[in-house]
């Protein structure tokens, strides 16, 4: 969590760009994704309010705003998460979650009792309460740079929350974060498909076959939802 | 050697009980002859409404005045037709009268099937009387409100629109050119009721031709059932079958698909249920036949493929909505030159129902989506989603004046406004989702039993 958030947007502009097809902006819509939508307000399903404010300022820190875009709250990352703690995903209905637990190598997979859901309930309580010991204010409540501090602390490990590793719990709201940035508008997130913008990514298109032997060229059309299309 | 006493051992005991059986086995013949018409009358598309009670009826039909639904036809006693005559049945299927005098809409095709001989209704009759199961299965009371619902009216129909078997098999039996076009007209024209759904109806719902011997009406393209526009069988070039082979109509009653075109809505139906289990013999006659008609509309400019637009395409360049749309949503089935995976996926350049020029099953087809169904000869489904959620009415508009300008089609436009009048008039039939992988139980006629 050191590197500064443009260079790493960067990053996932240029991991992109190693695809075989050089893949440029839809003609007729801006090669910017634009930066200045705000957060759709919505009701929750699964978060409190107060765990909806913590949701919302780190998945902004982990996929922010900057110049090349809209940030993981502007594109609606905080809603595909709720939406997502309510499906079977979400209620640990696809995992296995019955003991014996064992810490130990990766390759013995995840040893915690926990569904996705419980990892937020209990790891956005035990994030706050850090948050109010360390620095005297719950989480959403600090700078932009007291965050990153602490997340980035949650990442490497050595901390511990009372009922799991705080890596655990950032290991999660990483990766829901970017399923959120990236995963098909249809499902809440990536809101008018300005993540797949960020990195020319086409949708859910399933189909090249006019562009598999013209080769060098620069594949046009832009992303397709499997949602309505914003128009 | 020993070999030609053993040869003369097996003779006796093969032909010994052969002999014996002679009387049962020609009833076993007159009952399969039965069984083959019952297919190739599809009586199952309308008296099997769930697959687990064939003939036990509950089709619904919509007909103005309220829903009929088809009757139970197995032997059973007070369900069905167990207390039912031979003459009985034939009248109910060829004079449209039911036991005891009751007139019967022609929702049954009795005004095609007046054409069969006698030989063919008594082996239908054989079958169903002997070898259908008895089902006592109910079916719902009609829902037609007095005094619509009274039925003499229908006799007075009947004597003003429909043949009597008299007249119907001295049609049947006019001067054809070859015995096989006399077959194909036998088989079209009566038993398979092609003409119920494809030939247009007066305003008294009678067809306006019930033989090829009539006029250039019949099998030109019918109203629409159930939200599905039956097309033109004639040899009209672009929105006729001028263009397909005797092969390729073969191909399309057997497996429900060719390199012209896939089946869905009605046509589903005739094929699953009737024409798929034809014998080649009876599918090329019925083809030979079809192709021995005159194109209905007069001088239809041939129809040649264009690649203008799929060319534009292939560069990246989008002409108008309807082809942004297109390339987002339907070119990788139908593909960018609409030549489409046929048959897989139907191609859209050149097809006849693309040029039709009611476009309703085209809005229907691209709201709802459909099954391609699965015949014995080409058991893959495929599938095309439906787009109403999707895309609004002018979306709609433009994909399907889209594929009806493009590839050389030509065919008129279809307004945001056909769109939104079609969506009123058929709400149900969009809602009616085709059953796919994800949506098996949509339709109880798909249920496996
Ligand atoms: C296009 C749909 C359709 C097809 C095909 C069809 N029927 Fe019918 N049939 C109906 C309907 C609807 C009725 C009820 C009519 C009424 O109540 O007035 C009916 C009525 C009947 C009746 C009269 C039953 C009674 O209650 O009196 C018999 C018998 C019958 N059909 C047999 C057959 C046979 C045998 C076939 C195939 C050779 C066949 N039908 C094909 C729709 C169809
Ligand atoms: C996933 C593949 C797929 C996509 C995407 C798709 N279709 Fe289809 N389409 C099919 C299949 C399969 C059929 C045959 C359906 C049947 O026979 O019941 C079909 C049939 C049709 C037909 C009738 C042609 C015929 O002969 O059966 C038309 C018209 C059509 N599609 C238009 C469209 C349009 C317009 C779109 C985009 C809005 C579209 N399709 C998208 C697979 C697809
Ligand atoms: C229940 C109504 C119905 C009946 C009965 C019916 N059809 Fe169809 N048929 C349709 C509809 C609707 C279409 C248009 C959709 C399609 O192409 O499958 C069609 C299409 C066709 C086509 C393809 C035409 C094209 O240009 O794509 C052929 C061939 C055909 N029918 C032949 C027949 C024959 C032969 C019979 C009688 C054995 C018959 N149909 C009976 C409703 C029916």
């Amino acid at each position: 969590m050191t590197a500064s958030s443009s260079s790493r947007r960067r990053f996932v502009r240029n991991a992109a760009g190693t695809t075989a097809l050089a893949l440029i902006p839809y003609q007729g819509r801006p090669a910017h994704a634009g930066t200045s939508e705000a957060a759709v307000p919505f009701e929750p399903v699964f978060f409190t309010p107060a765990e909806l404010e913590f949701l919302s300022a780190a998945c902004e820190r982990i996929f922010p705003q900057d110049d090349l875009g809209p940030g993981a709250v502007a594109l609606g990352v905080p809603f595909f998460i709720d939406r997502q703690m309510d499906t079977p995903y979400g209620k640990g209905e696809l995992w296995y979650l019955s003991g014996p637990f064992h810490e130990g190598p990766p390759q013995l997979g995840y040893q915690l009792p926990f569904a996705p859901r419980d990892l937020y309930r209990k790891g956005i309580a035990a994030a706050d309460a850090y948050a109010r010991q360390r620095r005297g204010r719950k989480f959403s409540g600090l700078s932009a740079n007291d965050q990153i501090d602490l997340l980035t602390a949650f990442e490497g490990g050595g901390v511990q929350f009372p009922e799991l590793n705080a890596r655990m719990f950032f290991e999660q709201l990483r990766r829901n974060t970017l399923e959120g940035v990236f995963a098909d508008p249809v499902y809440g997130g990536n809101r008018a498909m300005q993540g797949w913008t960020l990195l020319g990514f086409p949708g859910a298109r399933a189909d090249f076959m006019d562009w598999v032997d013209q080769n060098g060229a620069p594949y046009p059309f832009g992303p397709v939802s499997l949602a309505r299309q914003p128009l | 050697m020993k070999k030609p006493g053993c040869l003369a051992l097996l003779a006796t005991l093969f032909l010994f009980p052969a002999a014996a059986q002679a009387a049962p086995e020609k009833e076993t013949q007159l009952i399969e002859k039965g069984r083959y018409l019952a297919a190739a009358s599809d009586c199952a598309a309308c008296h099997t409404h769930d697959s687990r009670h064939p003939y036990a009826g509950g089709n619904p039909f919509l007909l103005p005045i309220g829903t009929l639904y088809a009757p139970n036809i197995t032997p059973d006693r007070k369900a069905g037709i167990g207390d039912y005559t031979e003459a009985d049945f034939s009248n109910a299927l060829r004079r449209g009268i039911g036991k005891g005098g009751k007139p019967l809409y022609p929702a049954m095709p009795f005004p095609s099937y007046a054409r069969m001989s006698d030989a063919d209704i008594h082996a239908l009759w054989a079958y169903f009387h002997n070898d259908v199961a008895p089902d006592p299965a109910s079916v719902p009371a009609n829902k037609i409100p007095w005094p619509l619902s009274m039925r003499w009216p229908m006799t007075l129909w009947r004597i003003a629109f429909a043949p009597t078997p008299a007249e119907a098999r001295k049609s049947a039996e006019r001067h054809f050119p070859s015995q096989e076009t006399a077959r194909g007209a036998y088989l079209v024209e009566g038993p398979g009721h092609c003409g119920a759904c494809h030939t247009p109806r007066a305003i008294t719902f009678q067809e306006k031709a019930l033989s090829s011997d009539g006029n250039d009406l019949y099998l030109s393209g019918g109203a629409a059932v159930d939200g599905w526009t039956p097309v033109n069988l004639r040899q009209d070039n672009r929105t006729g079958l001028g263009r397909w082979r005797e092969e390729d109509i073969v191909a399309f009653l057997e497996t429900g698909r060719n390199l012209h075109g896939s089946a869905f809505g009605g046509m589903t139906d005739a094929i699953v249920h009737g024409t798929q289990h034809l014998t080649d013999q009876d599918l090329r006659a019925i083809a030979h036949y079809l192709k021995t008609s005159l194109p209905a509309r007069k001088g239809e400019a041939p129809w040649t493929y264009d690649p203008a637009v799929a060319k534009a395409l292939q560069q990246g360049t989008l002409p108008d909505k309807g082809a942004r749309l297109y390339v987002d949503r339907c070119a990788a089935c139908h593909r960018t030159d609409g030549h489409g995976y046929a048959p897989a996926f139907p191609p859209l350049a050149g097809n006849p129902v693309v040029m039709n020029p009611d476009p309703g099953s085209l809005i229907l087809i691209v709201l709802r989506g459909s099954t391609l169904p699965p015949t014995e000869q080409a058991p893959s489904p495929f599938t095309m989603p439906g787009f109403a959620s999707l895309m609004s009415d002018r979306d709609v508009a433009e994909v399907v004046t889209f594929i009806r300008r493009s590839w050389g089609n030509n065919a008129r436009v279809v307004t945001q406004d056909d769109v939104r009048t079609f969506r009123k008039h058929n709400g149900q039939w969009i809602d009616d989702k085709p059953p796919s992988p994800m949506n098996r139980a949509s339709s109880p006629r798909e249920n496996a039993p």
